[in-house]
């Protein structure tokens, strides 16, 4: 019996040192691959990490822009109301100048060449009549020519096209 | 010029819609310019659509709400419709026919302007040239835009076809040159035109931007002018101020559909779907006013967006498009990432004349084909792993999978915020293809490959 176990002993040893060399290995095939996990599990957090932060910016970003963006549209309406404001008051002041004419020793003449005016444009079967606010208005079956002294004032604000930005121009 | 006595016609026979008849007219003709006072003292605008005899039809951009036929004055200005053309343009947002919404008093100009345009001598065109980069990379990278080209967006419902017309808006730029954009917002929905407002703002405060909003409850007649009067803006501010200018038109089949409106009110003869016979000519003459012109500083770039109707490319709008459009950009639904470009649909076709050495990158033309070349090749492979299995394909077939998934995912994919330089698309670009065994690249010089390619790609 001892014969033989000892005859078994090399095959034995040859097993055992084979089992620890097989164990041994997966020891190491167990740790690499903890150690893979645990990088690519590490990478995978600095990627998300990175991601968190890059949207975190980007939406930082977007919130300061957006922001910046209401704050410029509040000043730029603000500016354009300003100029908007400037350019009625101007037609005002137009109206009121115009207006001031009917007091002028001049007036009557003026009244019968816009007479005259009206009824170049729209034919000597006008009816012409004095506007109450100054100026004529003339009048026909289904047409009419406005020369009161007020819509030529109207006219005139707006013949100066470009001209008005001076109002505004630093 | 200015008209100190004008006629006004006070027969108003019929309302109807947004139609006003009116009788008695002389010399009156199509598509004059009339202007309609209420008894209010209120003024609004319109069109000629018909005469009849003394009947003229006129169509009121703001509606005949509120018009009784007593007491309305209608005064024909015996031309079509001119606007003020000049700097005053920037920076303001206005309606489709011109009318500010920004709160701002009426736009002023040193010049007026027919908005149906002058047509430009043949003989003094300039061939388009230099690039328009807009720093989104798979436009910049495979369908450069250039100076004076007219290229569309083709689209279908649902895709975010607006919020890249809007970033492309916002971002793009002329290499430093005197760049301007005027943006036409056809037949958008509320929600859609401030979204557009909000991506143009800082744009708009530079003064660098001119936006015009057509919105889908506008009159329709207004919806035709819209796109006459963002190139008649830029027309000016390129050929008279030297400014490159870029007029993005979004969205042209809302035009179509007005144009195709106007015409069964017209009564004329419907041709394919309905739209009018004319509408290729109509297209073209909108299309056709981009340019350069010999001796003059300043580009015209026209940028239609479009949407098929169901993702018919064979609709008329983006056949007929597609006829008169030096290339196009195809959004599709099966790339999953924004800017959801098609890249193997995607042309550009006067890119060589934008593209290359002193204009962007030597190697420009030759990347951006090896890379459609190569996003052919891996289309190819895949419908072949859709038979065999992926595991079946050769190791380059794989390789070449590889890269169109590195294209979509480093190149492609975008924020809708954000802008990239030219430097940083053909970093990104270079990445993808060093996807690919360099043996692979065969379309590439050496000294490019020298220069570009990463071993560890």
């Amino acid at each position: 019996m001892i014969a033989l176990r000892d005859a078994l002993e090399p095959v034995a040893e040859a097993l055992l040192r084979q089992a620890r060399q097989d164990a041994d290995a997966v020891t190491h095939a167990a740790r690499r691959g903890a150690a893979q996990t645990i990088e690519d599990a590490r990478r995978q957090a600095r990627e998300i990490i990175d991601a968190a932060r890059e949207q975190g910016e980007a939406e930082g970003k977007a919130y300061s822009a957006a922001t910046r963006a209401r704050s410029a549209r509040q000043a730029r309406r603000t500016e354009l109301a300003a100029r908007r404001d400037a350019l009625e008051e101007l037609r005002r002041r137009a109206g009121e100048a115009v207006r001031a004419l009917r007091d002028e020793p001049g007036y009557p003449r003026l009244v019968e060449r816009l007479a005259e005016l009206a009824r170049e444009a729209g034919g000597d079967d006008l009816v012409v009549r004095e506007h109450p606010g100054g100026g004529v208005v003339a009048e026909g079956p289904g047409r009419r020519v406005d020369c009161s002294l007020e819509a030529l004032a109207g006219r005139a604000v707006d013949a100066l096209g470009a001209e008005v930005e001076r109002l505004w121009a630093p | 010029m200015t008209v100190w006595a004008p006629l006004e016609y006070t027969d108003v026979a019929e309302l109807r819609g947004p139609l006003v008849m009116v009788r008695g007219t002389k010399g009156v003709g199509w598509d004059e310019y009339a202007s309609i006072e209420l008894e209010t003292g209120q003024r609004r605008h319109g069109l000629v659509l018909e005469v009849d005899h003394d009947l003229a039809v006129v169509q009121v951009f703001e509606g005949t709400a509120g018009i009784r036929a007593e007491g309305t004055r209608v005064t024909f200005a015996g031309r079509p419709m001119r606007i003020p053309v000049g700097p005053g343009w920037l920076g303001r947002v206005c309606d489709g026919a011109g009318r500010p919404l920004d709160g701002g008093p009426p736009v002023t100009g040193t010049a007026d302007a027919s908005v149906n345009g002058f047509p430009l001598n043949p003989t003094l065109r300039e061939p388009p040239s230099e690039p328009v980069l807009t720093g989104i990379s798979a436009i910049d990278l495979l369908t450069t835009l250039v100076r004076g080209q007219k290229i569309a967006v083709f689209s279908t419902g649902g895709l975010p076809h607006l919020a890249l017309a809007a970033q492309i808006a916002a971002q793009a730029g002329a290499g430093g040159r005197p760049f301007t954009v005027v943006f036409a917002a056809i037949g958008l929905t509320h929600p859609d035109a401030a979204a557009v407002r909000d991506r143009l703002e800082e744009r708009s405060a530079a003064g660098e931007l001119t936006l015009l909003l057509n919105l889908a409850d506008d009159p329709v007649i207004e919806r035709i002018l819209t796109p006459r009067l963002a190139l008649t803006i830029a027309e000016h501010l390129a050929f008279t101020m030297g400014r490159h200018v870029l007029v993005v038109l979004a969205d042209m089949t809302s035009y179509c559909e007005a144009l195709r409106e106007v015409s069964a009110a017209r009564g004329e003869i419907p041709a394919r779907r309905a739209y009018p016979g004319y509408l290729y000519s109509d297209l073209a003459s909108l299309y056709e006013r981009c340019g350069r012109v010999r001796g003059l500083p300043g580009s015209v770039t026209v940028l239609p967006v479009l949407t098929m109707p169901a993702g018919d490319i064979t609709h008329p709008v983006p056949d007929l498009t597609g006829y008169i459009t030096e290339g196009q950009i195809l959004l599709t639904g099966d790339v999953s990432a924004y800017p959801h470009i098609d890249p193997l649909s995607s042309l550009s076709r006067m890119m060589r004349e934008g593209a290359g050495p002193g204009r962007t990158r030597p190697e420009h033309v030759d990347l951006a084909a090896q890379i459609t070349a190569a996003l052919s090749r891996a289309r190819q492979a895949r419908e072949l792993a859709e038979l065999v299995g992926e595991g079946a394909l050769s190791a380059a077939d794989r390789r070449y999978l590889a890269l169109a998934e590195a294209f979509e995912r480093r190149l492609l994919a975008q924020r809708e915020d954000e802008s990239r330089s030219l430097d940083e698309t053909f970093d990104r670009a270079w990445n993808v293809v060093s996807v690919l065994p360099r043996r692979e690249l065969t379309m590439l010089s050496p000294e490019a490959l020298d220069a570009g390619y990463r071993e560890d790609g």
